[in-house]
């Protein structure tokens, strides 16, 4: 972190020399795949959870909710190694469904898009059970393209996260076809030697990019969305 | 959108399906050899220094594979190693820092090297025994050693000139070293644009600067000749230590330079301070990148004991237990080829680490290496000229890494004005509390 | 079903015992997925913590059986009180703070002028940076000798200040970085909700000429409070999870004051290899955090407006 850090260091030399260093293109590749799969996966699991909580009354919905809720509280310092003996005894390292199926139950996107639901009309629902519309059919034709602006919210924060994910990767994979970028931007520096700072910071921007590229599409889609979706 | 969305859906169904690839941790190739995974915590440039050397060795003879992994900090692999230990991702040969070094030997998972040793009649004493003794415990070597570093002082050798200091003769007590300071000192109306010194907050130094003065970290001779179960950093010896720091700081000629290597390493480059303490292992990199001259020297004593030398830090390489007995002969295999000459030499001059065998240094590429950074000489001296006892081979203790943090703590809380002895007492309290507590250990 | 019973009224649940039993069949099948992944990768973790929190455990599993002396130990240790102090100031000094940023920076863009997008981007860019690399950044920044914030000090005269080595800053330096890196989520959500409040409402009130901060109290904040209580939701039980800037700017230190307990727990769980005490601490802020959700959904949620 001495001065080189500043924008002038970063030839092209340096972006170059990341991708001898590191199998980056695989670990990119290997970063989008699982935070897509992850993104959809989150948006299924917690929209279906969310409609219940909001259009259906069962027994215990209440609790079940706050059970949900209690999720978020836990550190994720006490999951980690238990749920990583899970995946190991699944046979799921080193594999897409170890770096992503612990992740698409997630109370967070439950309760953004629950906030949501929350906000449109009952009359919506108890029209659509009039017209003898089934409910998966109402929640798929109705709910969801009105809830199209959350839904892009959630599907960026899901992306980021999982994009931004380093001790989780590190843990369930053992080889280099499986690892994603965060922990190439680890393996790029030294502990007690002094790291190489541009190259560092290269592959920095490298990983970045295309998380501020998706976040800037998002935000279009967002502005589009937040004007036609809502309901009136 | 809907539409997007059930497209993405079912593609990644197919995903999750065909993704599923198996990966056996270590076995037998195809072709008949011996394959072996080695995890290692060595990122950037000397990855790339890991993997040629074990391109050579694989290529070297047909018998063994290697196959490196990284796996993140020294902290990250060893709690990844902890929690595979016995089953079948678990590596042949893992590269464990120093301060785990009890906490893998009382781990039950390691097979000491000293059984092949004994087996092959290996001859160890071409290993530089200042290095090798950190990991032997009752003339038992458990693991090898690979990467090995001592502390130095660095210094600039042009602001010593400005200063009117001999740049050729840096300071060796604490008296020379805090006159040094405040000649290399530059205040500007309240605000100094250059200190004397700064040793950065962290538990590796400070444990340096006891041993060379003959110092014990806890007791039962630093932990090598039973369990130790009380600190013993805070006597005379550790105090000499923190009165340094805080009278320097408070002097004004101690610069605060916090816990990160990099932060430290940027002031010195920046010039605000002129010294420094530093791992030996850096120095090429911080002669490399500074715009002035590098100085390096041995770590600095009190006036009155005559210097010990340092004790070795770094990591070193341990054989699992409970792998099959080609595989042990392979991690065997591959460390013996690490610990020749030629190898030495060339991981020394790439990585700045030590040589373990010191008939690395007569290797011509070191040789001219050292004619191109005398300084890394320097290094090597110091840990020539190091008498080797208890003191200096290191303590052994389970709870290391939590000790070290209670040094920190003291450290900063020197900056606040606490009072040394006081600061020294309370860590060593902490400590001794949680020695009390991992004695319990299975 | 017929057309015939379509055209009926909607039949009140309880008229029909077999509906409700399918209702609640449907219910939990919806739920079902999110269940079965809660209770392996969550629930039963906890269930393990918990169960870890009562033995002397190390990163292999757990050796002996202590009962509660984990807990006797964390609660009479001074490491423990400070690490309490410091959870509460930083989510004192992060989740206001936070969210009144981000409220105000999406009130400020929630108006429909040309050129808007840029500054809709611009504040909800810091979402798109990984805690990791808006770190660095900061230390960068904080950095004595060549941070922008010392420059600064320089500039106006003052001296400068080491932020991240001095107890009295360290953690208020760490609360300004996180304010800012949460601030561009909060920023979105808050933006959406707001983009989603009725414009007829608006309009009512402009013929109607009522004063913006009328406005504001009246309509805004009601139709917003559905988002408003997510965020603080949320905001809270993510202060008290703060690692990564902790990490990488502090480490804990100087002297504990950035010593949270979701850093003293990384140390004891992932590098001083004391799993027991890491369980324990996880499981007392765990039920911390239970018991301050749980009274800010009892006392919160009825302030909710939901339509």
């Amino acid at each position: 972190m001495s001065g080189q850090l500043l924008p002038s260091s970063l030839s092209l030399n340096n972006y170059l020399e990341v991708f001898q260093k590191v199998p980056l293109l695989t670990y990119l590749l290997n970063s989008f795949v699982t935070s897509a799969i992850v993104m959809i996966g989150q948006l299924l699991v917690s929209s279906l959870a969310a409609f219940a909580f909001v259009f259906m009354k069962f027994k215990g919905r209440d609790f079940v909710f706050f059970l949900f809720i209690s999720t978020m509280m836990i550190p994720w310092e006490a999951t980690m190694v238990p749920n990583f003996m899970t995946i190991q005894s699944l046979g799921w390292t080193n594999s897409y469904l170890g770096l992503t199926i612990p992740f698409f139950a997630l109370a967070f996107g439950t309760f953004l898009l629950r906030q949501h639901f929350k906000t449109i009309p009952q009359e919506l629902y108890e029209a659509s059970q009039v017209a003898g519309i089934s409910r998966l059919r109402f929640f798929w034709n109705v709910i969801l393209p009105v809830s199209r602006s959350s839904l892009i919210t959630l599907g960026i924060y899901s992306f980021l996260t999982n994009w931004n994910m380093y001790l989780w990767p590190l843990l369930v994979t053992n080889t280099e076809s499986a690892r994603t970028v965060q922990i190439g931007l680890k393996q790029l520096q030294t502990q007690e030697i002094a790291s190489d700072w541009g190259i560092v910071m290269a592959g920095v921007v490298i990983v970045i990019l295309p998380t501020l590229l998706l976040l800037f599409a998002g935000q279009k889609k967002l502005q589009k969305g937040l004007t036609q979706g809502a309901i009136k | 959108m809907k539409r997007l969305l059930a497209g993405l859906s079912v593609l990644f169904v197919l995903f999750l399906t065909a993704c599923s690839s198996t990966d056996s941790a270590s076995g037998t190739t195809e072709d008949g050899k011996t394959e072996i995974i080695f995890w290692h915590a060595m990122g950037g440039e000397l990855e790339a220094s890991v993997n040629a050397i074990v391109d050579e060795y694989n290529s070297s003879q047909d018998k063994y594979t290697v196959k490196p992994v990284y796996q993140g900090s020294y902290e990250e692999s060893l709690t990844k190693l902890n929690t595979v230990a016995g089953t079948a991702d678990a590596p042949a040969v893992t590269q464990i820092f120093e301060a785990g070094t009890k906490q893998m030997i009382d781990s039950g998972n390691i097979q000491p090297v000293q059984k092949f040793i004994d087996e092959e009649n290996y001859d160890t004493s071409q290993w530089e025994e200042n290095i090798s003794s950190y990991y032997q415990v009752d003339g038992e070597q458990y693991s090898m050693p690979f990467n090995s570093s001592t502390p130095v002082l660095a210094y600039n050798k042009d602001a010593f000139e400005e200063a009117g200091l001999d740049p050729e003769q840096a300071p060796r007590t604490y008296s020379e070293l805090k006159e040094a300071a405040e000649k290399l000192t530059i205040k500007e109306g309240d605000k100094t644009s250059q200190y004397g010194l700064s040793i950065l907050n962290y538990g590796w130094f400070f444990e340096e600067l006891l041993a060379t003065q003959g110092g014990m970290f806890v007791d039962n001779e630093n932990g090598r000749e039973g369990e130790a179960t009380k600190a013993s950093f805070n006597d005379e010896k550790g105090q000499k230590v923190f009165e340094l720091i805080s009278d320097m700081y408070e002097e004004g000629t101690f610069y605060n330079s916090g816990q990160n290597w990099d932060d430290m390493r940027a002031s010195f480059q920046t010039g605000t301070m002129a010294m420094m303490l530093d791992s030996s292992a850096g120095i090429k990199g911080l002669v490399d990148n500074a715009d002035f001259e590098v100085g390096v020297a041995y770590l600095p004593h009190p006036d009155d004991v005559d210097p010990q030398g340092v004790i070795i830090g770094g990591a070193s390489l341990w054989m699992a237990k409970d792998i099959e007995e080609n595989q042990q002969q392979a991690a065997w295999d591959f460390m013996k080829y690490l610990s020749t000459a030629e190898v030495q030499a060339k991981w020394h001059v790439e990585s700045g680490y030590f040589a373990i065998n010191p008939a690395a240094y007569e290797e011509d590429i070191v040789k001219q290496e050292w004619e191109k950074y005398p300084q890394l000489k320097v290094t090597v001296d110091q840990l020539h000229d190091t008498v080797p006892s208890t003191a200096t081979q290191g303590a052994l203790i389970s709870i290391f890494p939590e000790a070290r943090q209670q040094i920190v703590t003291g450290m900063e809380s020197l900056y606040q004005g606490e009072d040394p002895k006081a600061a020294l007492d309370k860590a060593a309290a902490e400590v001794d509390t949680v020695l009390e507590k991992g004695s319990r250990s299975r | 079903m017929n057309d015939a019973r379509d055209l009926q009224p909607v039949p009140s649940q309880k008229s029909l015992p077999k509906r409700n039993l399918f209702a609640f069949l449907e219910g939990w099948l919806y739920l079902l997925p999110s269940i079965i992944l809660f209770g392996v990768f969550v629930f039963y973790p906890m269930f393990r913590t918990i169960y870890l929190s009562f033995f002397l455990a190390d990163q292999m599993g757990p050796f002996e059986f202590v009962g509660l002396e984990n807990y006797q130990y964390i609660l009479s240790s001074d490491s423990f009180q400070s690490s309490v102090k410091a959870t509460i100031l930083f989510v004192l000094y992060t989740v206001p703070a936070g969210i009144l940023l981000a409220l105000f920076l999406a009130l400020l863009t929630n108006e429909k002028i040309k050129g808007i997008g840029i500054f809709r981007t611009l504040f909800s860019s810091t979402m798109g940076m990984s805690v990791a690399a808006s770190s660095v950044i900061w230390m960068f920044m904080y950095n004595p000798s060549i941070g922008v914030f010392s420059r600064i000090a320089e500039w106006l005269g003052f001296p400068a200040i080491q932020w991240l080595q001095d107890p009295d800053y360290a953690l208020l330096a760490v609360s300004l970085s996180t304010v800012w890196m949460n601030a561009g989520f909060a920023y979105l959500i808050i933006l959406g909700g707001l983009q989603n409040i009725d414009t007829h409402l608006y309009e009512n009130a402009k013929v109607a000429g009522v004063s913006y901060l009328y406005q504001l109290r009246r309509i805004t904040l009601p139709m917003l409070s559905p988002t408003l209580f997510f965020i603080v939701t949320v905001s809270f039980i993510n202060a008290f999870q703060t690692f990564g800037q902790i990490d990488i700017l502090t480490k804990g230190g100087p002297v504990e004051s950035t010593n949270v307990i979701v850093y003293s727990i990384y140390k004891d769980a992932f590098i001083n290899n004391d799993v027991g005490s890491a369980s324990a601490q996880a499981v007392i802020l765990f039920f911390c955090v239970l018991l301050l959700t749980a009274l800010q959904f009892k006392l919160g949620e009825r302030k909710v407006h939901y339509q």
